[in-house]
């Protein structure tokens, strides 16, 4: 028997995916390894977690412990050393793109001859998206990223912080259902990176991407993400895994006076010290 | 800032005419104040000619003061300095086209390929290591006393220039910027043209200029050695017959040809690299 899936249809697959999310992103036993100099180390070390559908969840450590390496294979750039890693069911292949997954970088990756407008169309041109259409969806894009009247500039002419508000819809505006971002904010001054914050929550908020945030600053972890993962100082384990109870919509600045922030603060902050110390001592 | 403009620009216009001054009656003066022995004979007019008689000569050939006409004179010479000058600059222009259009594929095919880089690096070494004047003799013998030649001529000389800086500039594409577009769902020829090309560009400018002078230099070379008609040839006609003024006029005019193409790819230039900051006015 043939059933249209009509109303009722999308109703029971909603309470399901409440029931129980599905996971995106699964990573299990990852390892690393890299050759430096002819001597072989071992950046990652048998990592396993998941991600589930609308999670935001952060990937906290020190500097060097691995962070990017790992995002790096999750979007299929890096070929891995060991273990597995499956999006939506399906194992990853290094060199393969997902158009599901969308990835925005630490560095900046503008492209520098193009405007801004041309920069965040570059997807949709790719995509052969009409001129009409992308015109439009562009324009809108620009407007969420507060960036009107700045459409027909290069990116030189732009602020650290515009330039990631462009990076940031470049790849939003290919409608990805997951996100993985690494350290996009890192280089901003506190006060340009808490107005970031304030867009990607109003942006998640809205559309729940499924998000993998890569940082090493416990208190953008703690303002963005429901969920912490806590990597080792070298080579990167898994060292612990957090819920961030803190309720939404949150404001950037507001989260900090939460109680539960407080606490997790000092929780984190006391085990992710333990890291520091570690890697200070290598 | 407007004062110091006019400042440069007198300076500019009084070397002008001191260097035209001297040129015209510096030999004669000195000639007549100095003793024999101190007489500068980098200013004789035999050797140098003088402005007066590079004028004389430039209408001359440019078929001004032909008793004949203009036409006649035109159609009466079939390398007088209009037919020269267009033939040299149509030849410098193709050679340095072709020349600048291979560079820059080669550049990027081997730029793009670590595997073809590797098998022809030295091939390209070795080729480059051959001064290119060298060859004109032997480019004459292919092609022939005729254009093709020196377009040939033209090439060999800018292809090199070309090729190195696209290569160089292919290679030194940021590796995350080509991730990203890949990301962003660029394919591999994709990435070539929307990112590898236009970061290479400005390399590759940076070798055009200098490329349209050397385009220049190997068409002369070219003419010097064996043609029918062009600026060089008629170099070499003033010569055999001693002529320092017709000379003159040919130089003066492969200046005015060289700065004309400078021009050309300099402004190409401004429009194309417009997201650079150093050409942010001209666009
Ligand atoms: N391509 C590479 N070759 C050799 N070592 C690398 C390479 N990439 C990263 N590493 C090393 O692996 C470790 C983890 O790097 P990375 O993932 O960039 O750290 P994080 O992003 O957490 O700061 C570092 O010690 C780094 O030096
Ligand atoms: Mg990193």
């Amino acid at each position: 028997m043939i059933v249209a899936p009509g109303p009722g249809f999308a109703l029971a697959r909603e309470e399901d995916e409440r029931a129980a999310p599905r996971t995106r992103i699964a990573v299990r036993g990852l390892t690393k390894r890299f050759n430096a100099s002819g001597r072989e180390f071992v950046a990652v070390d048998d990592v396993s977690f998941e991600v589930k559908q609308g999670e935001f969840v952060a990937l906290l450590g020190p500097s060097g412990c691995g962070k990017s390496t790992i995002l790096n294979m999750v979007a299929g750039l890096l070929p891995r050393s060991g273990g597995h890693i499956l999006i939506d069911e399906e194992t990853v292949e290094t060199g393969k793109v997902n158009p599901r997954v969308g990835y925005v970088f630490q560095r900046d990756t503008l492209f520098p001859w193009r405007t801004v407008e041309q920069n965040i169309g570059y997807g949709l041109e790719i995509a052969r998206l009409s001129k009409t259409e992308r015109a439009e969806r562009v324009a809108s894009a620009v407007e969420k990223a507060g960036l009107s009247g700045f459409a027909q500039s290069f990116p030189r002419m732009l602020s650290g912080g515009m330039r990631q508000r462009v990076a940031l819809m470049r790849t939003l505006i290919l409608e990805p259902e997951i996100l993985l971002m690494d350290e996009p904010f890192g280089a901003l001054d506190t006060h340009t990176k808490l107005e970031m914050h304030k867009t990607l929550l109003e942006i998640w908020e809205r559309e729940r991407q499924t998000v993998l945030f890569v940082t090493h600053d416990l208190g953008e972890a703690l303002t963005l993400a429901s969920r912490i993962i806590l990597l080792s100082a070298r080579p990167g384990r898994l060292k612990e895994d957090f819920d961030v109870a803190i309720p939404r919509p949150r404001d950037p600045v507001g989260v900090r006076e939460t109680a539960e922030f407080g606490r997790l603060y000092s929780h984190i902050w006391h085990s992710l010290g333990e890291e520091l110390r570690r890697t200070k001592a290598d | 800032m407007s004062n110091s403009r006019t400042a440069v620009l007198f300076w500019q216009l009084a070397i002008l005419v001191l260097v035209l001054v001297v040129w015209q009656w510096g030999f004669e003066w000195s000639r007549a104040l100095l003793p024999k022995a101190y007489v500068p004979k980098i200013l004789d007019p035999y050797f140098v000619a003088k402005p007066s008689l590079i004028w004389q000569s430039f209408l001359r050939l440019g078929c001004f003061a032909d008793s004949a006409g203009f036409a006649a004179c035109i159609s009466g010479n079939d390398n007088n300095l209009w037919v020269a000058t267009l033939v040299t600059l149509k030849n410098t222009w193709w050679g340095f086209l072709f020349g600048s259009a291979s560079g820059i594929a080669v550049g990027l095919l081997l730029g793009r390929s670590d595997f073809l880089a590797r098998v022809f690096g030295p091939y390209v070494v070795a080729l480059n290591s051959i001064p290119r004047i060298a060859l004109v003799p032997l480019v004459i013998l292919i092609f022939g006393l005729g254009d093709l030649s020196k377009i040939a001529t033209a090439w060999l000389v800018v292809f090199f220039v070309v090729f190195f800086n696209t290569f160089e500039g292919t290679r030194a594409v940021d590796r995350d910027q080509i991730a990203a577009a890949r990301l962003l769902g660029a394919s591999e020829f994709t990435v070539l043209r929307t990112v590898v090309v236009p970061s290479a560009l400005a390399w590759v400018f940076a070798s055009l200029l200098p490329a349209v002078s050397f385009a220049l230099i190997g068409v002369i070379v070219g003419e010097f050695i064996g043609a029918e008609r062009g600026l060089g040839k008629l170099i070499i006609e003033a010569e055999a017959r001693a002529n320092a003024s017709e000379m003159m006029v040919a130089i003066f005019v492969m200046m005015f040809v060289g700065i004309l193409l400078a021009i050309a790819v300099r402004s190409l230039q401004s429009y194309l690299l417009r997201w650079q900051p150093q050409f942010e006015a001209s666009a």
